[in-house]
């Protein structure tokens, strides 16, 4: 909400729309049979007052009326009114239906091109941003196709219509009534050039305006416990007093160029038509059914001008909304690629080998980080924060490309693995397990509707986790809500083992998986880790180098570079930054100086 | 329509524009009668051949002036009518948001962000399209209605009229039938919207873990079944909004019907000119809006009462805190005594704390331990004056908490919170938030004292970078720091860490701890913590189980006593001590 609205120039807004209409194409069928209804709806809109203008000019003025003809003429009325209700309830519905195909094949699309990019594209966009592309932005473009750009086509087809027909009833007025297109559709600019820069300021202004009062909501606490709501509120009054102006600019330029303006120029066309006809009847007889016509016609022809014209702010928000979509599905930040090699994962050797690492392309994170991970041991990492721990197993999971050095398992490269062969030997238990909507069983399942139920209760079992699903009412079948805020840490960190270990991984990544844990549920924790990792090659970080003290090699990384290497009686006896850290952790400070 | 009533205080707020808004719709109303009539008129006088071209200037002349001043009359009362309607807005936006900043912790706990949101977005909205388009609606609705059909009754037949007014009725009914279908069907439509959007926010919170597994391809089709399902009720809403427009063309074309059959048969009788029906038909083409707009201010009204309800509501919710009578207007320094007996949330019928005793010497420090929910941030809060329904006393300074201003306690008090809620402006507006004229340097110094100078130098833009979506560029030992050197900034008598290093590494906290025990020799700090290395240097310990004081004591003193704390202790380090940790000594 509080993001930045994109400057567009007309040119660029142009190129937004084309590309929109792109998406038509697909259910040109559909929007075929639309049209055709649509062109049978303003074909009964222009002959019904024809009818009448006939009656009133045949029958009525001569004051004669055969029961034959008149019956005709009432019954024809009367069946294009009946049959043309029923064609424009289904034109209108077949416009919507294709708007709401055409809207969802676009979510799909932003969806899966989501699912494609790489981490690099999360860790740089907040990801409320990400779901308004998915679902807000395309809902304007919905609301775009639906009421503006399916009222502007009815629009343009009525006019059409109702030329044709005017065309047909008097030649000489229709030419004269063409003069208000020019100034229709000048008022359109005006109007558009305006309060699209108007409008734009509003939205923004509205923006900012509900950003302050969500973060001000979220962060109240703060506000008070540090004595800034006078401020606050000042802030806030600023901002609301600018939307405040905004919204009046924009009451004063409707008011200027929407209906009062449409209204202005529909007397004026009123004042034409009876100039002509007055001016004419003075020297030749005038029919004045064809007065009743013209005057119906004109009266039809402004009403969805009216609508189109109010709803173009609609338009200029679709507009700005399908390009940040477009923008999106644009981008090039995509998860790494695999090679399709058929390679297999059989031991789960990982080795490093001169791996250096930038997220930025300027600064490096990893320099040269080189190590192996025999088959089965456990690697440790550890290090300050910002040390490069998390980098290394970013790059391991393919979370983000490398390019300086290499990283093999078994001896090939990871980029030539499919991505399914790596996901399916690399498990990583994250260090803030992340539950889905839904109930325990699906957690631990995920998307694998063959696992047996015997494979999951299995993998719980082995975590520990089964001891507390069992205590829960509905054990497996208990929901998980709002990404399962209901289960304690330790207890969302045993589900995400079970997660990890019910797809039996070759491979263990451990992601800080301990930090942040109470003591208790550590216990629990720690054996099941143990488990976890045998006969599982694992590289895990930890803050707590007590978890890691068995691990066969462990790295100790500052700024990047692997300092020191060894296992852990090799590091203590060292007396380098490892014995350092350990000292502190275990709070025996006064040793450190010496 | 009661939420006319309940909203009179602002229209006699305005009623000077609201009184001139209402005038000029009316004048526009009656004006609006002019152009059939005058069409009706020239028709006559050209099927009779009796034209002049002096009748036809007047007549035109009179629907040329009549135009400009409807013009002019819509622009003026729009900017009366829908000006004051963004007024009301504005103005009730301002209270709300000066209400929200007095409502205390619980008001919070009790509501979620986004309902909140609703209230200050969409229901605000819907009041002020009460006060706007809810106003115009019902005088311009029932003025043109009025008018026009005066105008047919009167100057061209009332029999005719009442003929023709007969299919109407059956208009307004159906289009409100519609409506209420509709909103039926929009809310399972809304429903499944915002089942899509859940969908959407979770896969992208979750996407390392849906990398992790390799199940992009099956959360897109997850994905498609649900935009499936939006599809489908909208299309259940389209069904229904597709029948408006048909209806009443359907109406208006019996009505033509009517008009022109019955109409005809007057002209023939000699009761009508054909000039009258023309004029006839084009009054009836009038009455449309009126009709339509009659079913969408129900609509209005409706929504405006339930939003306009809400808000009251909101802005009836007691300051549950406030400052006594005669409460000290100075800031509280000195010793603190927490006595409580017990206290507990509301709504929870359990004791979040029973009997919790200690005191608290000016210039030392407290560490307060135990598992999560044993009271350790309920302690924390009292302190802060979040809650009052306690018995028991908390003295500071000598006097009770509650005795001091609010403000002024607040002052005092330094607090870091466990959730670190940093601010989207600049790194150095946030550690300058309680103090936002403090100098560069202040700002510095508190920096380097919670040991993140170094990392901020490193942003991209040093101390101007703006801090992100709720920090999001920011780790979350970065964003305690920052939490820490905002607290810092204040100078404060007391400084409470709630478990506020948690995501710091062993060295860096002890670095902080450092420096805050280097620089903080006079004032009070109370510090929780999980890690036991963050309070085993605090003057006094107390140990925290079930809402209660377990054990309480120095380190040394904890340890002796072997109870709770020297269990977790060992927990702790269990390995390191007890097995290795004598090799390396």
């Amino acid at each position: 909400m509080n993001e930045k609205q994109k400057e567009l120039t007309g040119r660029d807004q142009w190129v937004v729309f084309k590309r929109l209409l792109v998406y038509l194409i697909p259910h040109k069928k559909m929007l075929s049979v639309a049209m055709l209804l649509l062109v049978l709806t303003v074909l009964g809109d222009v002959l019904g007052p024809l009818i009448i203008k006939t009656f009133i000019d045949g029958y009525l003025t001569p004051g004669n009326f055969p029961t034959g003809p008149v019956t005709g003429l009432a019954l024809g009325y009367l069946f294009i009114q009946v049959s043309n209700v029923i064609i424009s309830y289904f034109q209108l519905l077949k416009f919507q239906e294709a708007a709401l195909k055409i809207i969802q094949q676009m979510r799909i699309d932003v969806f899966t091109k989501v699912q494609g990019l790489g981490m690099r594209y999360f860790d740089r966009t907040p990801a409320g941003g990400i779901v308004s592309r998915v679902t807000n932005d395309t809902e304007a473009i919905k609301e775009m196709f639906v009421t503006v750009l399916i009222g502007f086509i009815q629009s343009i087809f009525l006019i059409i219509g109702v030329y044709i027909a005017m065309f047909f009833l008097n030649v000489r007025l229709a030419l004269i009534t063409l003069i208000l297109l020019p100034i229709l559709f000048w008022i359109m600019y005006i109007y558009r050039k305006y309060s699209s820069i108007f409008y734009q300021d509003l939205r923004e202004r509205l923006g900012q305006l509900n950003a302050k009062i969500s973060e001000s909501v979220q962060g109240m606490g703060m506000i008070q416990a540090f004595s800034q709501e006078g401020r606050m509120q000042d802030e806030f009054n600023e901002i609301n007093e600018k939307h405040w102006k905004a919204g009046k600019r924009n009451i004063k330029i409707d008011g200027l160029l929407l209906r009062p303006a449409i209204d202005l120029v529909y007397t004026l066309a009123l004042i034409m038509l009876l100039s002509y006809f007055g001016i004419t009847s003075f020297n030749s007889t005038i029919e004045v059914g064809v007065i009743y016509a013209f005057v119906t016609y004109i009266d039809r022809f402004f009403e969805p001008i009216n609508q189109v014209m109010q709803r173009l702010s609609i338009f200029q928000q679709a507009i700005v909304a399908a390009s940040r979509v477009f923008d999106l599905l644009d981008e090039k930040d995509e998860a790494p690629a695999q090679k399709e090699a058929a390679a297999e994962i059989t031991e789960g050797r990982i080795e490093f080998r001169n791996v250096s690492f930038s997220y930025d392309g300027q600064a490096e994170v990893l320099k040269n980080i080189s190590f192996t991970a025999e088959p089965g041991n456990t690697v440790a990492l550890v290090g300050h924060t910002g040390s490069g721990k998390s980098s290394i197993i970013n790059l391991l999971m393919r979370f983000y490309e490398y390019e300086k050095g290499d990283i093999l398992i078994d001896g090939v490269k990871v980029k030539n693995y499919r991505s399914s062969e790596l996901r399916r030997k690399m498990g990583l238990v994250l260090q803030d397990p992340f539950l889905f909507y839904g109930t325990i069983e699906s957690n631990i399942r995920l998307y694998n509707p063959d696992m047996p139920f015997s494979g999951i209760r299995a993998a719980a079992e082995f975590v520990q986790a089964d001891k507390f699903i069992a205590q829960l009412p509905d054990g497996y079948d208990h929901k998980v809500t709002e990404r399962g805020s209901t289960f304690s840490s330790g207890q969302r960190q045993l589900l995400a083992f079970a997660r990890t270990m019910a797809a039996d991984p070759k491979i263990l990544v451990l992601d800080e998986a301990t930090a942040n844990i109470d003591t208790e549920t550590e216990v629990a924790i720690q054996t099941s880790l143990e488990r976890m990792r045998k006969g599982r090659t694992t590289i895990a970080i930890a803050h707590r180098l007590s978890t890691i003290q068995d691990a066969e090699l462990i790295l100790v990384l500052h700024q990047g570079e692997i300092v020191e290497r060894g296992t852990h009686q090799q590091l203590l006896a060292a007396r380098g930054l490892y014995h350092k850290m350990y000292l502190l952790q275990n709070g025996i400070v006064e040793n450190v100086s010496h | 329509m009661r939420v006319f009533l309940e909203l009179g205080w602002f229209f006699k707020e305005r009623k000077k524009q609201y009184a001139i808004g209402i005038f000029l719709l009316m004048i526009v109303a009656l004006l609006g009668v002019l152009p059939p009539r005058i069409i009706g008129f020239v028709v006559d006088e050209i099927s009779r051949g009796t034209l002049t071209p002096a009748y036809l200037m007047t007549w035109l002349g009179v629907l040329a002036a009549s135009a400009l001043i409807m013009y002019v009359l819509r622009y003026a009362w729009r900017l009366m009518i829908f000006g004051s309607s963004i007024v009301l807005a504005r103005n009730l936006r301002r209270q709300l948001f000066n209400h929200f900043t007095q409502m205390s912790p619980s008001f919070y706990q009790k509501r979620r962000v986004g309902d909140l949101m609703a209230h200050a977005t969409n229901d605000l909205q819907a009041v002020q399209m009460t006060a706007g388009a809810g106003v115009l609606t019902l005088f311009d609705s029932l003025a043109t209605g009025g008018f026009v059909i005066a105008a047919m009754a009167i100057t061209i037949d009332w029999k005719l009229t009442l003929i023709v007014l007969i299919p109407l009725p059956l208009m307004a009914y159906l289009t409100n039938y519609y409506g209420r279908l509709m909103h039926l069907r929009f809310h399972d439509a809304q429903a499944a919207f915002s089942g899509l959007n859940d969908k959407t926010q979770e896969s992208i919170s979750g996407m390392k873990v849906i990398k992790t597994f390799g199940q992009e391809k099956e959360d897109v089709e997850d994905f498609r079944a649900l935009s499936k399902r939006v599809v489908d009720e909208n299309i259940r809403v389209a069904r229904v909004d597709s029948l408006f427009d048909p209806t009443i063309s359907a109406i208006i074309g019996i009505c033509y019907f009517l008009a022109i059959g019955f109409g005809s048969y007057f002209v023939v009788n000699g009761d009508m000119t054909i000039g009258d029906l023309v004029a006839f038909t084009a009054y009836l083409g009038l009455l449309v809006w009126p009709m339509l707009a009659f079913g969408w201010l129900f609509n209005i009204v409706e929504r405006g009462r339930a939003s306009y309800d809400r808000i009251r509501n909101l802005l009836a919710e007691p300051v549950d805190i406030d400052d006594r009578k005669g409460a000290l207007d100075i800031h509280p320094e000195g010793d603190i005594v927490f006595s409580l007996e017990e206290f507990k949330f509301t709504d929870d019928d359990r004791a979040a704390l029973r009997d919790v005793r200690f005191k608290l010497k000016r210039g030392e420090t407290l560490g307060i331990v135990g598992k999560t929910g044993s009271g350790k941030s309920a302690i924390l809060r009292l302190l802060l004056r979040e809650f009052e329904n306690y018995s028991g006393e908390i003295l500071f300074g000598g006097r009770s908490i509650s005795d001091y201003k609010k403000k002024k306690l607040r002052e005092a008090i330094g607090y870091v919170p466990q959730d670190h809620f940093l601010f989207s402006t600049t790194v150095a507006g946030n550690i300058a938030f309680a103090r936002p004229e403090a100098t560069e340097e202040e700002i510095h110094q508190a920096a380097q004292l919670a040991h993140i100078h170094q990392d901020i130098l490193n942003f991209t833009e040093g101390y101007n970078t703006v801090v992100g979506e709720r920090g999001v560029s920011l780790s979350g030992g970065q964003k305690q720091r920052i939490s820490i050197a905002r607290a810092l900034m204040m100078r404060p008598e007391l400084l409470i860490l709630d478990d506020s290093l948690s995501a710091v590494d062993a060295k860096t906290e002890e670095a902080i701890l450092e420096s805050l025990k280097r620089t903080r020799t006079g004032e009070t700090t109370i510090i929780t913590s999980h890690r036991l290395s963050a309070i085993q240097h605090a003057h006094q310990i107390v140990v925290m189980d079930a809402g209660t004081v377990a054990e309480i004591g120095s380190h040394d003193e904890l340890m002796k006593k072997k109870g709770i704390y020297y269990e977790m202790y060992e927990l702790q380090q269990l390995e390191e001590l007890v097995e290795q940790g004598g090799e390396t000594q």
